[in-house]
């Protein structure tokens, strides 16, 4: 082992005490950050998942629609329009919105209605664990996360319940499919869907615009744009990162995650920084001996970024550890936590940001070091 | 040239500022050659150490000049300065100032590892230095598991294995009893004899007298009187 890492081991072992705190300080603040930011991932990800999930080259849908779950609605004469646009090869009608769940027992509990064409395979639900896709096409036939099973107050496959006093029978369960906003989101056909939220035959909430396999796909926007009025015309990328964009920071929850991030990063740096500051106190007749020997300031800088990097890898170890027991917890949860390989290394890279740049107050000190203190003690 | 390891020439060194600023040399001329063991002696606030740190170009004198193998350091920057110690001066202090966390063997390797190049075989070499002061049988041993008289041949061993020139010793005795202080005059004597460095000790013990090649008087700044040793030496 280089000298000089095995210099900067022994120091940060010698107080045994000392290292275990900065530890925990590092942890904490990494574990922070880690929650915070996997919240974010994992909200970021829940928001767009219908978007995710969809079959469409574009999106279009009436002027400011803010996301995927704000519903206002088209008429047909629009997807009309939008068909007869050269490159168009299908014009897939959504509906989308709010209703209420009334349960076998009376009470009644607000759900998201998502009716699509089930030939055309629009957006239909996935992870079926139970029951069929295919039977979405019986009378009334409705599909159901499992997870919310209590939340509608049923027992599984084949429980009934009404929504806007219309008997509905569950015909499909999936998995994993949850929303960010608790309320359950409920997949049937589109005419059951339009029946059973009041709106018209003749409306959407969204049209999804599948290409011809030769369309230029900026052309095609651009003429929708210019034959149907009011309209915006969105890729599915574009209106998830408004969607996500909305639920963030229209909402501040964006902003308080990142608070929470910005909070676990200052008390890391503070807590490495003291503990750096002190141990190269206590090793400051150790370092002007260095100094005195001949040893450059690039030297002895090298020990205490060494410290400073075991100390971020140790920690940052620990601290994914933690994480991993977070992230099986939270897992089955309403807002999963998710940590990605990406985030993963951007949080060891913060880490190791975090505990070099606490490294600083210790190298400023340690520059101004006088070498001729080594004769006076 | 005068064929000097070190030489201080008229050098003077204020320490401090205003009313607290003390002028602690005055003027001082001495030259250490290879092959000389000198011994600096003087009462207490003489300014045997701030020569002795002015020499290994730890302190830049406020006049006057200091020359390290012919080369004057006047102006040099503190990096410049740190370079000429770790190629030429080899220090070795009173409280030994060893690395409490390192053995033996890695305590004397840190003055090879300070280099910029990487010294081939620094193990090795800092075994041999080891050896050299009778330590053989102790390169694992950390500081703790040392006495008083082998932690000072430790710090030895550090100063000589990089090849330093000049040994500058700041009252390598004062802490050892009369046994393990002879055992280190000895080594020190050799060390100047056999090698041909410079080496410096800076002392208030008389009983060193015999190992010396030369003997330097210092007072209030000022170096009072020169006589030769009885030791050895060119």
């Amino acid at each position: 082992m280089p000298l000089v890492l095995k210099l900067a081991f022994r120091n940060l072992f010698h107080d045994k005490l000392r290292f275990i705190a900065t530890l925990i300080g590092i942890v904490f603040s990494i574990v922070l950050v880690t929650v915070q930011m996997g919240l974010y991932a994992g909200f970021g990800s829940m928001v767009t998942t219908m978007i995710d999930h969809a079959s469409a080259d574009l999106w279009v849908m009436p002027e400011a629609t803010k996301c995927f779950e704000d519903p206002s609605l088209l008429d047909d004469r629009k997807r009309f329009r939008v068909r007869a646009i050269a490159g168009v090869a299908e014009t897939l009608p959504l509906v989308t919105a709010f209703a209420d769940w009334r349960m076998p027992s009376g009470s009644s509990t607000p759900i998201f209605v998502i009716g699509s064409d089930l030939k055309s395979e629009s957006l239909l639900p996935w992870n079926v664990t139970d029951g069929s896709v295919d039977a979405l096409s019986t009378p009334r036939a409705v599909a159901v996360d499992r997870s919310y099973l209590d939340r509608l107050g049923i027992s599984g496959l084949n429980a009934t319940a009404e929504i806007r006093r219309q008997k509905v029978k569950v015909v499909a369960l999936t998995s994993g499919i949850r929303s960010f906003t608790t309320t359950p989101y409920v997949f049937m056909g589109l005419d059951h869907a339009r029946a059973h939220t009041g709106t018209a035959a003749n409306e959407s909430t969204f049209i999804l615009v599948r290409l011809a396999p030769d369309a230029d796909l900026e052309t095609v926007r651009s003429q929708i744009l210019a034959n149907v009025d009011d309209v915006e015309v969105l890729t599915p990328t574009e209106f998830a990162g408004r969607s996500r964009s909305f639920w963030l920071f229209g909402t501040g929850a964006g902003a308080a995650l990142f608070a929470g991030a910005l909070l676990g990063i200052i008390v890391g740096t503070v807590i490495v920084a003291q503990t750096l500051y002190s141990s190269t106190k206590e090793h400051l007749i150790e370092f002007a001996t260095l100094r005195a020997m001949g040893s450059s300031s690039r030297y002895i800088h090298k020990v205490i970024i060494c410290q400073a990097l075991i100390s971020a890898v140790i920690g940052f170890a620990v601290a994914a550890l933690v994480d991993f027991g977070v992230v099986r917890l939270t897992e089955g949860g309403a807002l999963p936590i998710v940590i990605t390989p990406g985030l993963t290394l951007i949080l060891f890279l913060l880490t190791v940001v975090m505990c070099v740049g606490s490294a600083l107050a210790a190298i400023v000190q340690v520059t101004r070091i006088d070498p001729a203190v080594v004769f006076s003690r | 040239m005068t064929g000097a390891v070190i030489e201080a020439v008229d050098v003077a060194k204020a320490l401090g500022t205003g009313v607290a600023q003390v002028h602690a040399l005055k003027g001082v001329s001495l030259a250490l050659k290879g092959g000389e063991l000198v011994l600096l002696m003087g009462p207490s606030g003489s300014g045997k150490t701030t020569l002795l740190s002015v020499l290994g170009c730890i302190l830049t004198p406020t006049s006057g000049m200091v020359r390290v193998h012919g080369r004057s350091i006047e102006g040099a920057s503190p990096e410049t300065l740190a370079k000429t110690r770790r190629d030429h001066v080899g220090f070795i202090f009173q409280s030994y100032h060893l690395f409490p966390t390192l053995n033996a063997t890695d305590n004397v390797r840190l003055a090879l590892d300070v280099r910029e190049n990487p010294v081939e075989g620094a193990v090795a070499k800092a075994r041999e230095a080891l050896a050299s002061v009778g330590l053989s049988h102790k390169v694992r041993a950390y500081p703790r598991e040392l006495s008083s008289g082998q932690q000072q041949r430790v710090a030895i061993a550090r100063a000589i294995v990089a090849d330093a020139t000049a040994i500058l010793a700041d009252e390598p005795t004062a802490a050892l009893d009369s046994e393990n202080g002879r055992a280190i005059m000895t080594i020190l004597a050799d060390i100047a004899r056999d090698h041909r460095r410079g080496v410096l000790v800076v002392t208030h013990d008389r009983r060193l007298l015999p190992f010396a090649s030369r003997i330097v008087h210092i007072e209030d700044g000022r170096i009072v009187g020169e006589e030769a040793g009885g030791g050895g030496g060119e």
